[in-house]
């Protein structure tokens, strides 16, 4: 394994049924390109992102993260995060939504209740603060599901079709906290079937297509340019 | 139905002149049925989130065990207990038959099955984003079943309601155990038989209007608890 990447997967294959849904055979991403990832529906695209995350084991492979200076097998809790397509929303008000996170995080009630009150004002959500979670809107769901991993400062984040269901403003600013995670060293890997100003901001996509992933940059000065804009 | 008017009456001046020998006989039904249920609620728990989060062989027959226990009359679990417990039973070195701790044991074997029943399926109705997202947020196992807990509260909190309502209400397991023993085992449900048998309707009736108001307190506890639930499901 190369000390610069940051994940590497090694003949990974997964599916449901006897053949294999895909197979990669090595892959390795230094963390550094924001992904994203595409394919067809079925494709595979959430079952490769839920191993990554260590959410589902894979059939086959291997898969290693460069965290902390050392290599781990996934799950690698609060340092790769993964968002589900809904992100779950515990059934608590929006502020404790973001207080559990820092109470498993082992923050004190000091530094808890600063960085909580710092995390809603990132995510624009100050106002809703005692509303309950589950309320929000599609937007504002992904805003605090953001906010709630950001909270914990995680290494890498994982947002399946986090755009899905989301209208234009919504994606904007969505785009906009993703857009400080990664100005912030967060690696991000997004799944999307449609572009977005949100997979504009991706240097590098992995299409699964016919069982097998292929890896391309995507045309660097064209996101330049938007990100000039 | 000048008698059942007139009993009534006396029963319930003997409630508001707060009878001691009727406070008393409250008091053994909420200790035992309270007793049974502290004891009751954590292996139930411990059960319920095994059957809920872990894959194990057996699983499914537990559930089903569990299941069909629920439906097992009080008197069944009364003379299982009191064979076990009488003298010649494999337990009669105990000296348990006819004490409140036979009591509790029956009440508890009421409870359990229901308990891990309906903790069951509320546990089991969580997302399973809820398990996931805790994990992937760092929470350990304990912090993530604590949270598990705290998503499916509101059927948590009903299956306790339900199965508190049942034992303090069963009349079998009581009169067989317990033995109906004034000052000493006597609880609301035998007290009513009693006195029934006896011909005494005053103090029959007072009992049976506690365990009709608290039928009701439960109901609506009940009816609150489901109602907020519904509000979780839909929004």
């Amino acid at each position: 394994m190369t000390k610069e990447s940051m994940l590497e997967i090694n003949r990974l294959s997964h599916g449901f049924s006897a053949t294999p849904l895909w197979t990669i055979d090595h892959l390795q991403w230094s963390g550094q390109d924001m992904v994203h990832l595409l394919g067809d529906n079925g494709s595979g695209k959430t079952t490769l992102l839920r191993i990554l995350a260590g959410l589902d084991a894979p059939r086959q492979g291997s898969v290693h993260w460069h965290i902390e200076k050392q290599w781990q097998l996934p799950p690698c809790p609060a340092q790769v995060i993964y968002l589900h397509q809904m992100p779950y929303m515990f059934d608590t008000s929006v502020f404790d939504n973001l207080r559990l996170a820092a109470r498993w995080h082992g923050l004190g009630r000091r530094d808890s209740q600063m960085r909580v009150g710092r995390m809603l004002h990132w995510c624009g959500l100050e106002q809703q603060g005692r509303q309950r979670a589950r309320s929000l809107s599609g937007g504002e769901r992904l805003r605090l599901a953001l906010a709630r991993a950001w909270l914990l400062q995680p290494r890498v984040l994982l947002l399946d079709e986090p755009t899905a269901n989301l209208d234009a403003q919504a994606i904007a600013d969505v785009d906009s906290l993703v857009a400080d995670l990664v100005r912030a060293g967060c690696a991000v890997i997004l799944s999307a079937h449609h572009a977005s100003v949100l997979t504009e901001r991706c240097q590098r996509r992995w299409q699964l297509c016919d069982g097998l992933l292929w890896e391309s940059t995507t045309n660097a000065p064209f996101v330049a340019e938007r990100l000039l804009r | 139905m000048p008698e059942l008017l007139d009993s009534t009456r006396a029963a319930l001046i003997l409630l508001v002149s707060l009878d001691p020998d009727l406070w008393e006989i409250i008091g053994v039904s909420f200790r035992v049925s309270l007793t049974a249920m502290a004891l009751a609620i954590p292996p139930a728990l411990l059960i319920a989130l095994a059957l809920a989060r872990l894959a194990f062989p057996g699983r499914w027959l537990l559930i089903s065990l569990a299941n069909t226990l629920m439906a097992v009359p009080t008197v069944v679990v009364g003379l299982m207990l009191f064979m076990l417990l009488s003298r010649s039973g494999p337990l009669g070195e105990w000296r348990l038959l006819f004490t409140q701790p036979a009591m509790v044991i029956g009440q508890w074997l009421l409870a359990i099955p229901l308990l891990i029943a309906m903790l069951h399926a509320a546990l089991q109705g969580v997302d399973q984003r809820a398990w996931e997202t805790a994990r992937l947020h760092g929470a350990g196992r304990v912090a993530a079943l604590w949270r598990l807990l705290g998503e499916a509260r509101f059927g948590v909190m009903a299956a306790i309601v339900a199965s508190f309502g049942r034992i303090i209400a069963e009349v079998g397991s009581a009169v067989m155990v317990g033995g109906n023993i004034e000052h000493f085992t006597r609880n609301i449900t035998t007290a009513i038989a009693l006195e029934t048998l006896k011909g005494e309707y005053a103090q029959g009736i007072a009992l049976g209007l506690v365990l009709l108001v608290l039928a009701l307190i439960l109901n609506l506890m009940l009816g609150i608890l489901r109602g907020r639930g519904q509000q979780t499901l839909s929004s």
